[in-house]
């Protein structure tokens, strides 16, 4: 029984929401109104579940003093002072409406809660686009050791990318312009015709097999077929 | 020799990348930005908008990709402020909301854009696909009040915007694949014109949806936003980044060839 009813639950959605796509009828316009209605409460749950999920592996590597578990300390760190400073800046904004006894604290205010707002402006956004940035270093070191003219496709692949890079940066068209006889602004417009046209053709292609991939794997879960989001491995 | 040019210590790389960011950046070097014709569209789109036309600006990045999307959104919000063209701004992504509200806030003050009549922010709802379905419906089944908690009903730039037959273009400013969300769903449900600005690595797998109509333009990273800030005659971060970026690129185009002028001498000797 445990596995029968979300079986038939989605069965049942799979096939009504695909008619329901089919369909202009106000009655069914209204069913998917009300199924998005139901999508967007259930939505929200995602995240306590990724909450627990958080806490408990982290908990587990603490308990277990798995390598470098002194780590997961900072995650508890930062998640109970961003979740402490960032709960009254919920959906709702609702910041602007708490007791009389927090208002004198105009760190709480929505939006304006100063410390939630320094903490992402501060620690947040630095540290993720510094991790980022670190892609720029890594990224030249493994260009000049990876691009090397060893096959044809290699040379392809090496040729294609240098078009590409030389083309999306301004100083490419600067310098064919300056030593160049011939035309203008040439590596951006080769660049330009490599994305218009090898390119494009290659990614239609991934798409639409993507696409027939993700139409087989919905029938095999709706039909039933497909029982791994159950768990339990059946 | 020919071996230490065909593996030069990544140190040294390292340091080489580090040279050609900071001392450009130092120099202020500028150069001329070619404008790419994905980037023309969406300038010419909004361009053509007659004023109290309305966008809506999804800003689905997060800090990771704010060097190159956040000029972008600088640069469309100015032209936007410059033509009286309303903008609603939201996101799907949590970490969007405060970026969001950060360059809405910053560019209206500087174009003198005011807050509930020529832009709104409306911040973050989770659940994606049923977010911008739902907006579909009714903007204010989705977002009750705006990122400040200001009832939509009390907005008056809200008051003849109710749902997608109100907005002239979605414009997805994203460093994930919400763009292709968007188009699937509001492109083919709603007939919802839609554009896009994405992160450098995101550009090739958008191109089929240009040539399908899907998108009626799309801003490529760091370029794009330069690009932008060109045809809006007003450069600014953008511009400078693709300046320093240029240098990068050099730098690696260099590191390539002398790394495959190495490699074929040495296996024509060991030939």
């Amino acid at each position: 029984m445990r596995r029968q009813v979300p079986l038939i639950l989605c069965f049942l959605f799979g096939i009504v929401m695909m008619l329901v796509e089919f369909s202009p009828h106000p009655v069914s316009e209204g069913l998917r109104a009300e199924v998005i209605e139901w999508d967007l409460i259930i939505g929200p749950f995602a995240l306590v579940i990724g909450v627990v999920t958080l806490v408990h592996t982290h908990w587990i590597r603490i308990r277990r003093r798995v390598e470098h578990w002194q780590y997961s300390y900072l995650v508890f760190i930062g998640m109970i002072v961003m979740v402490a400073f960032g709960l009254p800046m919920g959906p709702k904004n609702g910041g602007n409406e708490l007791p009389k006894w927090l208002e004198w604290f105009k760190w709480f205010k929505g939006p304006e809660n100063e410390v939630f707002v320094w903490f992402f402006d501060n620690v947040q956004v630095p540290m993720e686009a510094t991790m980022f940035s670190l892609l720029a270093f890594f990224i030249a070191s493994a260009s000049y050791r990876a691009f090397r003219a060893r096959t044809l496709e290699a040379t392809l692949l090496l040729a294609a990318a240098v078009i590409v890079m030389i083309g999306n940066a301004p100083i490419g068209d600067v310098l064919w312009n300056e030593l160049s006889p011939v035309g203008e602004n040439i590596p951006s417009t080769a660049r330009q015709w490599i994305l218009d046209n090898p390119n494009l053709s290659s990614r239609r292609g991934i798409i639409l097999g993507v696409s027939l991939g993700v139409i087989s794997q919905s029938i095999r879960i709706i039909f039933g077929i497909e029982r791994s989001y159950l768990g339990g491995g059946d | 020799m020919l071996e230490k040019l065909m593996s030069i210590d990544r140190r040294i790389v390292f340091i080489l990348v580090a040279i050609a960011v900071i001392i450009p950046t130092l120099l202020n070097v500028r150069f001329p930005i070619t404008v790419s014709q994905p980037t023309r569209s969406v300038y010419d789109f909004i361009d053509e908008l007659p004023p109290d036309s309305t966008i809506l600006m999804a800003f689905d990045y997060g800090p990771s990709s704010l060097a190159e999307l956040e000029p972008m959104a600088a640069a469309v919000l100015r032209h936007c402020f410059s033509k009286n063209v309303r903008v609603i701004g939201m996101t799907l992504l949590n970490v969007g909301a405060r970026l969001g509200d950060r360059v809405m806030s910053q560019t209206s003050a500087e174009m003198g854009a005011v807050d509930g009549e020529d832009y709104v922010f409306l911040g973050f709802r989770p659940g994606g696909i049923s977010v911008i379905l739902g907006m579909g419906t009714a903007i204010d089944s989705v977002f009750s009040a705006d990122y400040r908690g200001k009832p939509l009903s009390e907005i008056p730039m809200m008051q003849d915007v109710k749902n997608y037959d109100h907005i002239a273009l979605v414009l997805d400013l994203a460093s994930s694949g919400t763009p292709s969300t968007w188009i699937a769903y509001i492109n083919t449900k709603y007939k919802q014109q839609v554009a896009a600005g994405v992160t450098g690595v995101m550009v090739s797998e958008l191109y089929p949806f240009i040539q399908s109509g899907q998108l009626v333009g799309l801003m490529p990273g760091l370029l794009g936003a330069a690009e932008y800030e060109t045809l809006i005659d007003t450069p600014e971060k953008a511009t400078a980044g693709m300046s320093v970026q240029s240098f990068v690129h050099l730098l690696i185009f260099v590191l390539v060839v002398v790394g495959n002028v190495a490699f074929f001498i040495q296996r024509r000797r060991a030939q």
